[in-house]
C-alpha cells in the first residue's frame, strides 16, 4: 500500500474520530475559524463561502481579510462568536474554555490540534467532511501529497545538509536566537526538502540557540525565517559573520526565507517546502 | 565579627576576598561550557581565525558572555544596593522604580516595531531598551525634584511604584497587539540572555556603567546615613536632597546598563546584597564594593550552569539565579543566628 | 549662641505650624522647649538646625545664618537626638554612634582609633559600653534611645537639640540622661536646647525655658519666672502645684487635674 493511500486511510480514521456527528449527514453552513491554517484550509477547498468569521492572526487568502475577526487562542471572543450563531467553530485543542461554553450553547465544534507535517492532510481531509465538501477535501489533500512526494523526489539519494532553520533572533545580532529542535511541523518540512535538522537530537519544537551551540554544531545551511514582507536589511544578515568558523557561513549559505507559509501548516506546505528545497539543494531546481 | 574599629582591615579583607572569587571565576568560566575546546587551539596563532572554531567558542561565543555577566552581575547588585538604602527597604530591587519597566517598554518597542537599525556596533534592541531606562529615570527625577523639602522618600518609593506599573502595563499592551511571532521574541528578550556575542555592546555599557561608578563612589557612607533617615542624615552633616539624586541617577544608569546588555535579570539586585550583608555586615564601604563583586562572580556562575546543565540546550539565567539565590540566602540566613 | 529670629513653618498650604517664634539659647545655656503635643516644637527643632529652612525669619549659629553654611558645617557644630530612629538595617550599637563622626570624617575618611575612642566614650557616658557588639535592632525601647544619645555625643558638637530624650526612659535612666546632660553642660559648656514633656526633667535641667503653644510663643525667660502653675494651665488646662522641693534642689511640677 503506497504512502499515499496509507495517509488517506488514517485520514478518514482520524477523520471519523474527530467530528462530533456522524459523517454521512456532517453539513456545515456558517463555520468559524480561529485558526490560521483551518482558515486558509477551508477556503482552499472551495468552502471560503461559509466562513463568517475568522481568527485575528489569519492572513491569507485575500478574499477572507474582509470577514470579522474574533480572536485567536488566547482571546477568542466568546460572546461574539455565540451571537453570530455559527453551525461549526473550528477551535484548538487547548481552547477548554472555549470548548465548553460552545458545549453548553450547543454549538458543535472541530477541536484542530497538530503536531507534524501529516497532521494536515487528516486535518484537511476529516474537516472537509466535517463540513460537508469532502471531495474538494481530498482533492486538496491528494494534490498537495503529490507534490510533496515531487519534491521528495527531486531530492532523493542527495546528502542531506546538516540545517539550521532560525525562526527568529533578535535585530542585528545573535542573541536570543530560537530554531527549530527535532520535533515539529518545520522539522517535517526540513526533511521532506532534504536536509538535515542540525538540531534533530533535541526533541523540542523550538530551541533556543546559543552562539556557542551554533559553533558546536556547525551546520552547512542556515534558512533564516521571516514573516513579514519588509525589506531585508542586509547589514542584519552581517551578524553571521561573526562565526566565521560555521560552514553555512564560510560557504555564503545563509538564506533568508520570507512568508507566513512557514508557520501556517496549511495548504500553503507544498509551496514552503519547495522553498525551503530550493534553499538547501538549490542544483536539483536548476 | 570584630567591631568596625579596623574598618580598615575589614575592607581589605573584603576585598581581597571577594576580589580573588571574582578573579577566580573570570578565569575558569570561559574554560568552561558544553563544547569541548583546547586551550593550545585557542591561541594557536597558525590557524587563521576564521578557520579557529576553538578560538571564536571562545573569544566569540565564551568571553563576551563571561565578561557581559560579570558587568550585569556587578551592575545590578550595586544598584540592589542602592535602591534598598536610597528607600530605606531592605525589600528594594533594580526594578522598584520603575526604571528597569522602562528598559523594558524599550525593548518591547523595537521588537513589535520591528526596528532594525545598528548604532556603532550596537543593535536596536539594546539602545531602545537603554533609551527606555533614560525616559523612566527622567519622569522619576521630575517627580523627585518637584519633592518638596521634608517630605520622606516615601513619596518617591510610590511614584517610582506607579511608574513601573504604568510602564510595565505599556509593555505588556504592546506585547499583546503584536503578531504572534513578534509575542514569541518578546517572550525570548524576557527570560533574559547574557549571550551578546560581540564587544561592542559591552564597550557601549561601559560609558553608562562608568558614569554610575563615579556615583557609586561617592555613595557608601552616605547609604549608612541615609539608612537612619533623612532627618538622620541631614544632622549629621550629610547633604541628603543632592546624594539622593546621585544614589537615583547613578542606580538607574547602572539598572538600565545592565538590562539592556543582558535582559532583566533582577533577582541578582534583591539577593546579592543581601547575601553580601550576611557575610559582611551591614557597613555600606563594605557591602557597595563587596556587592559588586559577588554580583559579578554570582552571574557569570550562574550562567555557567544554564548553558551547561542540560546540555546541549540552554536554560535562562533568570531560572538558575532564582533556583541558586533563593535556597543559598535561606542557608547562609539559618546558619547566622 | 544659636538664635531663632521670628522664624514661621508651614507644611503645604496650610496653617502655619510655627508662627513667628524667637528663641535664643545663649553661650553654656540649656533651654527647655515645652508644649502640648502639635505645638510645633519638632518643626521648631527641625528648623533650628537647619534642616527646614523657615518660611520666615531665620537661624543664627554666633551671627552667621544656618542658611549661608553647608550641612556638614552645620553637623560639626550642632547634633541632634531625634524622638525615634528607626535602623533599616542589622548595624551594630558602635557602628551607629560612629556614623556621628561624619561630620568630622566626610564621606571618604575611615574611622581612625581617635574616632573609635570618642565613640566609646560616648557610649560610657550614657551607660551603654556593653552593647557595642549588638545589633541595634535588638536593643529595648530604652536602650536604643540611650545609644541615639551617644551617637549625638559622638558628633562633639557645642550644641545639642534634643526631642524629648527622656520619653522612653524609665526614672533610673531618665536621671542618668539628665545627669549625663547635666556633666556635659557643666564641664564642656555644650549649649542644649531640649523639647520634652516632662516639666519635672525641664524644671531641673533647664536654665531657661520657652513655652509654645500652637506655634507661638507664650511665655520664654528664666525656668523660676516661666514655669508657674498660672502658665503651666494656660499651656495644659492642668491644675498644678509648682513648689520649690529643697531636697531636689529645684522647682517640682505636681499635676492635680485638669481644668476645663
Amino acid at each position: 500500500m503506497s504512502a499515499g493511500l496509507r495517509a488517506r486511510g488514517l485520514g478518514l480514521i482520524l477523520g471519523l474520530a474527530l467530528s462530533l456527528e456522524p459523517v454521512a449527514l456532517a453539513q456545515a453552513k456558517r463555520v468559524i475559524s480561529v485558526i490560521p491554517s483551518t482558515t486558509e484550509m477551508l477556503f482552499a477547498m472551495g468552502a471560503g463561502d461559509r466562513v463568517i468569521a475568522i481568527g485575528t492572526y489569519d492572513k491569507f487568502p485575500p478574499e477572507a481579510q474582509k470577514l470579522p475577526r474574533v480572536g485567536a487562542l488566547v482571546d477568542p471572543n466568546v460572546e461574539r462568536i455565540l451571537q453570530m450563531r455559527p453551525d461549526l467553530v473550528v477551535v484548538y485543542d487547548t481552547q477548554t474554555e472555549l470548548k465548553r461554553r460552545l458545549e453548553r450553547a450547543n454549538i458543535p465544534y472541530y477541536s484542530y490540534s497538530h503536531q507534524g507535517l501529516g497532521d494536515i492532510f487528516s486535518t484537511i481531509r476529516s474537516l472537509s467532511m466535517r463540513v460537508g465538501v469532502a471531495p474538494a477535501g481530498e482533492a486538496l489533500a491528494s494534490r498537495l501529497e503529490r507534490e510533496i512526494a515531487g519534491i521528495r523526489a527531486k531530492v532523493a539519494g542527495r546528502p542531506r545538509p546538516s540545517t539550521l532553520v532560525v525562526m527568529g533572533r533578535e535585530p542585528g545580532s545573535l542573541r536570543n536566537v530560537y530554531a527549530s529542535g527535532g520535533v515539529g511541523f518545520l522539522h517535517d518540512m526540513l526533511e521532506a526538502a532534504g536536509g538535515s535538522d542540525s538540531l534533530g537530537d533535541i526533541h523540542r519544537q523550538s530551541v533556543d540557540v546559543s552562539n556557542e551551540m551554533v559553533l558546536a554544531r556547525a551546520p552547512e545551511v542556515i534558512i533564516e525565517l521571516r514573516y513579514t514582507n519588509e525589506a531585508i536589511n542586509a547589514a542584519d544578515l552581517d551578524v553571521w559573520n561573526r562565526l566565521p568558523a560555521v560552514p553555512a557561513v564560510r560557504n555564503h549559505r545563509v538564506i533568508v526565507l520570507t512568508g507566513d507559509e512557514f508557520v501556517v501548516p496549511g495548504p500553503r506546505v507544498a509551496d514552503a517546502i519547495e522553498k525551503i528545497a530550493r534553499a538547501v539543494h538549490p542544483e536539483a531546481f536548476k | 565579627m570584630a567591631a568596625s574599629t579596623d574598618v580598615r582591615r575589614r575592607l581589605f579583607v573584603t576585598l581581597i576576598g571577594f576580589g580573588a572569587l571574582t578573579f577566580a571565576v573570570m578565569l575558569v568560566a570561559p574554560l568552561a561550557g558544553s563544547t569541548p575546546i583546547h586551550l593550545s587551539r585557542v591561541f594557536e596563532r597558525s590557524i587563521p581565525f576564521a578557520d579557529n572554531v576553538d578560538a571564536q567558542v571562545f573569544f566569540v561565543a565564551r568571553l563576551p558572555r563571561v565578561i557581559a555577566a560579570a558587568l550585569v552581575g556587578a551592575g545590578l547588585a550595586l544598584s540592589g544596593v542602592v535602591f534598598q538604602g536610597l528607600l530605606r527597604n531592605p525589600l528594594a530591587s533594580p526594578d522598584t522604580l520603575g526604571v528597569a519597566a522602562g528598559a523594558t517598554l524599550g525593548a518591547m518597542l523595537a521588537l513589535t516595531a520591528h526596528a532594525d537599525f545598528t548604532l556603532l556596533g550596537i543593535s536596536v534592541v539594546p539602545l531602545t531598551s537603554f533609551a527606555g531606562t533614560l525616559g523612566a529615570l527622567a519622569i522619576v527625577m521630575a517627580i523627585s525634584l518637584a519633592r518638596r523639602r521634608g517630605t520622606s522618600s516615601t513619596v518617591l518609593l510610590l511614584a517610582g511604584i506607579a511608574i513601573g506599573a504604568l510602564l510595565s502595563a505599556a509593555g505588556r499592551f504592546i506585547q499583546y497587539f503584536a503578531d504572534v511571532t513578534d509575542t514569541f521574541k518578546t517572550v525570548q528578550w524576557l527570560l533574559g540572555s547574557l549571550d551578546v556575542g560581540s564587544y561592542a555592546p559591552i564597550l557601549a555599557s561601559l560609558v553608562p556603567f562608568g558614569i554610575a561608578c563615579i556615583g557609586f563612589c561617592m555613595l557608601p557612607r552616605v547609604l549608612d546615613l541615609i539608612s537612619l533617615g533623612e532627618d538622620a542624615a541631614e544632622a549629621r552633616g550629610v547633604d541628603v536632597v543632592r546624594m539622593e539624586r546621585i544614589a537615583l541617577v547613578s542606580a538607574s544608569l547602572s539598572t538600565g546598563a545592565a538590562v539592556s546588555l543582558g535582559g532583566p535579570v533582577y533577582f541578582v539586585g534583591i539577593i546579592v546584597p543581601h547575601i553580601v550583608r550576611l557575610i559582611v555586615g551591614a557597613d555600606h564601604r563594605l557591602v557597595l564594593p563587596a556587592s559588586a563583586l559577588f554580583g559579578a562572580s554570582f552571574l557569570i556562575v550562574c550562567d555557567l550552569i544554564a548553558r551547561t546543565i542540560i546540555a546541549p540546550v540552554e536554560m535562562p539565567v533568570g531560572i538558575i539565579t532564582a533556583i541558586i539565590g533563593g535556597p543559598f540566602f535561606l542557608w547562609l540566613l539559618f546558619r547566622g543566628r | 549662641m544659636l538664635q531663632a529670629t521670628d522664624v514661621s513653618f508651614a507644611y503645604g498650604r496650610g496653617t502655619r505650624v510655627v508662627d513667628g517664634v524667637s528663641l535664643t539659647a545663649p553661650r553654656g545655656s540649656i533651654v527647655g522647649l515645652i508644649g502640648p503635643n502639635g505645638s510645633g516644637k519638632t518643626t521648631l527643632l527641625r528648623m533650628l538646625n537647619g534642616t527646614l529652612r523657615p518660611a520666615a525669619g531665620d537661624v543664627r549659629l554666633e551671627g552667621v545664618p544656618l542658611a549661608a553654611m553647608s550641612r556638614i558645617a552645620i553637623a560639626r557644630r550642632i547634633a541632634v537626638v531625634p524622638q525615634e530612629t528607626r535602623v533599616t538595617f542589622d548595624f551594630t550599637v558602635l557602628e551607629i554612634v560612629l556614623m556621628g563622626r561624619y561630620a568630622h570624617l566626610g564621606a571618604f575618611a575611615l574611622e581612625g582609633a581617635g574616632d573609635v575612642s570618642i565613640a566609646r566614650k560616648a557610649l560610657a557616658a550614657t551607660g551603654t559600653s556593653a552593647l557595642e557588639a549588638r545589633q541595634f535592632a535588638t536593643l529595648s525601647g530604652g536602650e536604643k534611645q540611650r545609644v541615639i544619645v551617644a551617637s549625638a555625643l559622638a558628633q562633639s558638637s557645642e550644641v545639642l537639640l534634643l526631642d524629648e530624650p527622656t520619653t522612653a526612659l524609665d526614672i533610673g535612666f531618665q536621671f542618668e540622661i539628665a545627669s549625663l546632660l547635666a556633666s556635659l553642660n557643666r564641664e564642656h559648656g555644650t549649649t542644649m536646647v531640649v523639647s520634652t514633656h516632662d516639666l519635672n526633667l525641664a524644671a531641673m535641667l533647664c536654665t531657661d525655658l520657652v513655652l509654645l503653644k500652637a506655634g507661638r510663643v507664650l511665655a520664654t525667660g528664666p525656668t523660676r519666672d516661666v514655669l508657674t502653675p498660672d502658665n503651666i494651665r494656660r499651656l495644659y488646662d492642668v491644675d498644678a502645684d509648682v513648689t520649690f522641693h529643697s531636697r531636689a534642689g529645684h522647682l517640682t511640677v505636681v499635676p492635680i487635674g485638669r481644668v476645663d
